[in-house]
C-alpha cells in the first residue's frame, strides 16, 4: 500500500517516492534484460514488504530485533512455525520473581507447579511430575539435564535473573533441532551479552518466604566485555495443610562470569558458573548440592550470510540426599552447526554433537542404580532445509539421527509449512516424530538396593514415541494487538509402565499408549502507551490406556495435569518512575493425586527513588494464606502467601 | 547476445543481493525514525497548519533515507502524512520535525547541530559523542541489536516531550 505521488515529489523537491523509484528500476531493467528486471522488481517488492513489517513492530520489538543473523535477514518471532512464547527480561523484571522456575510461570504454554521450597514440577502439554522427562531445557546453550531421569533438577539451575535477556518457550516437539527429550517442549534461557551488562548492579531483598542478596559488575575487556556476579539466598521452609512445618528450607550461593568478544553472530563467548547449596531434611541429614560449568562458544559469519558455530562445555554436579542416594555427574558436550544458502530457495542448517557423561551414583539400602557408574554417550547428526515455495509459502523439512546408550540410533524427523497471506497474519502446520530415549531411571533402577528386588530395572525398556500434529495461527491485526492460537494432537506409544513379573516383583516396561489433545492461546494488548495487558489459556485433554498384556494399574504415574489453565497480566507505568504489575492465574484441579484448583494473584509495585535506586515490593498468592500445587495430601507442602521487598541499585 | 544477457542478469542479481546484504541495519534505523514520531510530543508551533505533513530530514545517510521512504509509504504520524527529505549540506532545517544525521557527517556534527539548536526538531544521530554536541537520540550498536541513548536536556531545550515508553526502551537516558 503506497501512494503514487511522483509529480508531487518532484515538485516539492523530495526524493523520489517508491513508485518513482520502481519506475526508474523498471527502465534500468528493461535496458538490460527481462529476466533481470523481474528479479529486481521482485526484490524491491520483497524489500518493501519486509520494511512494512518492521514498521509494524512495537518500539520494544524493534529494539530487540537482531541485526540480520543468518543470511542477513532480520528475523522475528512471528515467523517461527512453532508454538513459541518469549518471556523477555523486561517481563521478568515486571513480575518481581526471583528464580528461574517462577519466571517460567509467565509462559502461558507451560505448566509450573511448586512442590516445596526447592522442587518444581514443570512440563508442557501434560505428563507433569517431579521427574517430568519430556522437556528440554538449555541455559545459554548448555543442556541442563540429568541422565538419571531425562529431566531437570530445578534446584541446581539458577541464573543471575537481572541479566536474563529472554526465555524462549517452545511447546511441542523440537526434536529435529534439539534432539531426544524435546518431546513436549524446549526452553531456551539466554542471558545478555557481557557488552550489555557493563557497570555495577546490586540488590538486596527480604520477605517472609525468602531473603536474597546479589551483585554483578561488568566492564570492558580488551575489545570485548566481561561480567562477574555473585548471589546468595535463603528460602524458608514450607508448611503442611495443617500448618505444621516441613523442614525443607534452602540456602544457596552461586557465582559466575561471562565474557564476550565480537558480536553474537561473529564472536567468541566464554562463561561459567559455580554453586553450592544445602536443603534441610529432617533425617538423616541435610541434602547437599553443588556444581559448576564452563562453556565456550565460537561463531563466525561467513561469506554470503553463511554461519558456523561451534560450542563445547563441561558440567559437573554433585547431589547428596542422605538416606536415598548420592549422584556425581560429569558431562562433556561438543556441538557444531552450519547454516548456509544451499540454492536459490533453499536455506540449509546442519550440524552434529556428541555428549559424554560419567554418572556415578552412590547407592543406598533403599534404592540402587545398577551399574553404579556407567559411562554414557550420545551422538547426533541433523539436517534441515527451509524451502521458499513462493513469496508467502515456506516449507521446512528436517531430520535428526541420535544415538543413546540404550537403544542405539533413533530417527527424529519433522516437516513444517508456513503460509503468510500478508504481513499481519501467519498460519502454520507441523508434523513431527519425537522420541524420549531411555534414562537410567527406566533401565537401571533397582528397589531396594540389594536382592531380592521388588523393582528390578527395565531390561527391555525402549524409547517412548510421540507423533505430533500441530496447527497454529498468529496475527498482529494492529500495532497494539497480537495473539497466537495453537491446536495439537499427539499420539503416544510405548509410554512407561510398571509390569509385574511374579513373586511380587516388577520391571519397567512400555505398555501404555494414548493421545493428548490441546489448545494453547495467548495475546497481548497495548491498552495505552504506558499500559500493557496479556492473557493466556491452556486446554488439555489426555486419554491414556494400557496396552493388551500390561499388568500395570496406575495410569496416573504418567503425569498429573490440569485440564485448564488461565492467566492475566497487567503492566502499568505511572508517571515515569513507578510501576504497578498484576498477574492473576487459575489452574484447574489435578486428578491423581488430587490437588484442588487454585487462583493466585501476584502484585508488584516499584518506585524509582532516585535515578539509580529502585525499591519494589512483590506480593505473591495474595488471595489465600496458602495452597497446594502438587503432590498427595498427606505428604505435600503448601505454598504460602509471600511478601518480598527489594532494593536495587545500578550504576 | 544470449551470453551477454546472462552476464547482465547475473550482475544485476549480484548487486541486488549485495544491497540486501548491507540493508538490515539501515532498515531497523529507518523503522525507528518512523516510530519515534509516535513517542514524542512537538509544540504546536512546529506545525504551520493543522494538516501540515510530518517531515523527516536525512543528512549523510542515503541508504537510511531510501529505506525510510519504503517504511513510511502509506503511513501517518499523529494523523499527518509523512514526507522524507534527503538533505544536502547547508540546507536549512526549517519545517522539519525529525533530523537524522548519518555517520558520513560525524566529523561536522558540532557545526551541523549548532544550526538546529533551540528548534522544535528531534535530532537523531548514529555517531559517538553526538549527544554531547546537541543530539537528542543517538543510535548505538549493542551486540547484534540497534539500541539508542537519549539526552533529555537537549530535548527539553527544543520543547520536545519524550514519552516514558520510549525512555524505557533506551539503553541509557541522560537527564539533567
Amino acid at each position: 500500500m503506497f501512494y503514487c505521488q511522483a509529480d508531487f515529489c518532484e515538485m516539492a523537491g523530495l526524493t523520489t517516492s517508491t513508485s518513482c523509484r520502481r519506475r526508474a528500476v523498471a527502465r534500468l531493467g528493461a535496458a538490460i534484460s527481462f529476466a533481470a528486471l523481474a528479479s529486481v522488481a521482485s526484490s524491491v517488492l520483497a524489500q518493501q514488504a519486509k520494511l512494512a513489517e518492521l514498521a509494524d513492530l512495537s518500539i520494544e520489538e524493534l529494539a530487540n530485533l537482531e541485526i540480520t543473523s543468518v543470511s542477513r535477514r532480520a528475523e522475528r518471532l512471528a515467523d517461527a512455525a512453532a508454538s513459541i512464547f518469549v518471556v523477555t527480561g523486561d517481563d521478568i523484571r515486571h513480575s518481581g520473581v526471583t528464580s528461574l522456575p517462577e519466571a517460567l510461570r509467565l509462559a502461558p504454554n507451560l505448566q509450573v507447579a511448586r512442590v516445596d521450597a526447592r522442587q518444581y514440577a514443570i512440563s508442557a502439554r501434560g505428563f507433569n511430575g517431579t521427574v517430568a522427562n519430556k522437556l528440554l531445557v538449555r541455559l545459554d546453550g548448555r543442556t541442563v539435564y540429568t541422565p538419571l531421569f531425562s529431566g531437570v533438577f530445578w534446584d541446581a539451575q539458577d541464573v543471575f535473573i537481572e541479566d536474563v535477556e529472554r526465555i524462549e518457550v517452545i511447546s511441542g516437539p523440537g526434536a529435529t533441532l534439539w534432539g531426544a527429550n524435546a518431546v513436549n517442549g524446549v526452553i531456551n534461557v539466554s542471558t545478555r551479552p557481557a557488552s550489555e551488562t557493563k557497570g555495577m548492579l546490586a540488590f538486596a531483598g527480604i520477605g517472609n518466604r525468602e531473603s536474597a542478596i546479589g551483585a554483578r559488575y561488568g566492564t570492558d575487556l580488551g575489545d570485548g566485555a566481561l561480567r562477574v556476579y555473585g548471589k546468595a539466598f535463603n528460602r524458608d521452609n514450607t508448611f503442611r495443610a495443617n500448618g505444621a512445618d516441613v523442614p525443607d528450607g534452602w540456602h544457596n550461593g552461586q557465582a559466575g562470569f561471562r565474557a564476550d568478544w565480537g558480536t553474537p553472530a561473529s564472536g567468541f563467548t566464554l562463561q561459567g558458573d559455580a554453586y553450592r547449596g544445602t536443603i534441610d531434611q529432617l533425617a538423616p541429614g541435610d541434602v547437599r548440592i553443588s556444581g559448576g560449568n564452563l562453556l565456550a562458544r565460537w561463531s563466525r559469519q561467513l561469506a554470503a550470510g553463511d554461519r558456523l558455530q561451534v560450542q563445547a562445555y563441561f558440567d559437573h554436579t554433585d547431589r547428596e540426599i542422605p538416606g536415598s542416594f548420592a549422584e556425581r555427574l560429569d558431562t562433556f558436550d561438543v556441538e557444531f552447526q552450519h547454516a548456509f544458502q544451499a540454492a536459490e530457495r533453499h536455506f540449509v542448517t546442519w550440524g552434529g554433537g556428541h555428549r559424554h557423561s560419567r554418572d556415578h551414583v552412590s547407592n543406598t539400602p533403599v534404592l540402587a542404580f545398577l551399574p553404579a557408574d556407567p559411562a554414557l554417550r550420545w551422538t547426533n547428526l541433523f539436517v534441515q532445509d527451509e524451502i521458499e515455495l513462493g513469496d508467502r509459502l515456506r516449507f521446512t523439512a528436517g531430520a535428526k539421527i541420535e544415538s543413546n546408550p540404550y537403544t542405539g540410533w533413533e530417527l527424529l524427523p519433522s516437516a513444517r509449512l508456513t503460509w503468510k497471506p500478508d504481513v499481519k497474519r501467519m498460519v502454520w502446520g507441523a508434523v513431527s516424530r519425537a522420541v524420549r530415549a531411555p534414562a537410567r531411571l527406566d533401565r537401571e533402577l533397582f528397589v531396594p538396593g540389594q536382592p531380592p528386588f521388588v523393582l528390578a530395572g527395565g531390561p527391555d525398556f525402549r524409547s517412548e514415541i510421540s507423533n505430533v500434529f500441530e496447527l497454529g495461527y498468529r496475527a498482529q491485526p494492529s500495532a497494539r494487538i497480537s495473539y497466537s492460537l495453537t491446536a495439537f494432537h499427539s499420539v503416544h506409544d510405548h509410554l512407561r509402565t510398571l509390569e509385574p513379573i511374579g513373586g511380587g516383583a516388577f520391571i519397567i516396561g512400555n505398555k501404555m499408549e494414548g493421545n493428548t489433545n490441546g489448545l494453547e492461546t495467548w495475546g497481548s494488548f497495548q491498552a495505552a502507551e504506558n499500559w500493557r495487558l496479556g492473557a493466556g489459556a491452556l486446554f488439555l485433554d489426555q486419554d491414556l490406556r494400557f496396552k493388551p498384556g500390561s499388568g500395570d494399574v496406575n495410569l496416573a504415574s504418567a503425569g498429573n495435569d490440569p485440564k485448564r489453565q488461565f492467566s492475566l497480566r497487567s503492566s502499568l507505568d505511572l508517571r515515569g518512575n513507578q510501576e504497578f504489575d498484576l498477574m492473576l492465574r487459575y489452574v484447574s484441579r489435578l486428578p491423581n493425586p488430587a490437588v484442588p484448583s487454585y487462583t493466585a494473584l501476584d502484585v508488584r509495585y516499584a518506585l524509582r527513588l532516585r535515578k539509580n535506586l529502585e525499591l519494589s515490593v512483590t506480593a505473591q498468592n495474595l488471595l489465600e494464606r496458602r495452597h497446594p500445587e502438587f503432590g498427595a495430601a498427606a505428604t505435600r507442602s503448601e505454598i504460602e502467601r509471600g511478601l518480598f521487598f527489594k532494593l536495587k541499585h545500578s550504576l | 547476445m544470449k551470453r551477454l544477457l546472462l552476464a547482465a542478469a547475473l550482475l544485476t542479481a549480484a548487486s541486488v543481493l549485495a544491497q540486501a546484504d548491507g540493508a538490515a541495519e539501515t532498515q531497523i534505523k529507518a523503522a525507528f525514525l518512523y516510530k519515534f514520531g509516535g513517542f514524542v510530543e512537538w509544540p504546536m508551533r512546529a506545525f504551520q497548519r493543522p494538516d501540515s505533513p510530518f517531515m523527516i530530514g536525512v543528512l549523510g545517510a542515503d541508504a537510511v533515507a531510501a529505506d525510510l521512504e519504503l517504511v513510511v509509504a502509506g503511513r501517518t504520524v499523529q494523523g499527518r502524512p509523512i514526507a522524507v527529505r534527503k538533505l544536502k549540506r547547508g540546507e536549512p532545517f526549517a519545517s522539519l520535525h525529525v533530523l537524522f544525521v548519518g555517520h558520513a557527517e560525524s566529523a561536522r556534527m558540532a557545526e551541523i547541530l549548532v544550526a538546529a539548536k533551540g528548534q522544535p526538531l528531534l535530532i537523531v544521530t548514529e555517531s559517538e559523542d553526538a549527544l554531547s554536541h546537541g543530539s537528542m537520540i543517538n543510535f548505538v550498536a549493542v551486540g547484534d541489536k540497534v539500541r539508542f541513548d537519549v539526552a533529555l536536556p537537549q530535548a527539553e531545550r527544543g520543547q520536545l516531550r519524550i514519552s516514558a515508553r520510549l525512555l524505557a526502551v533506551a539503553r541509557k537516558v541522560i537527564s539533567g
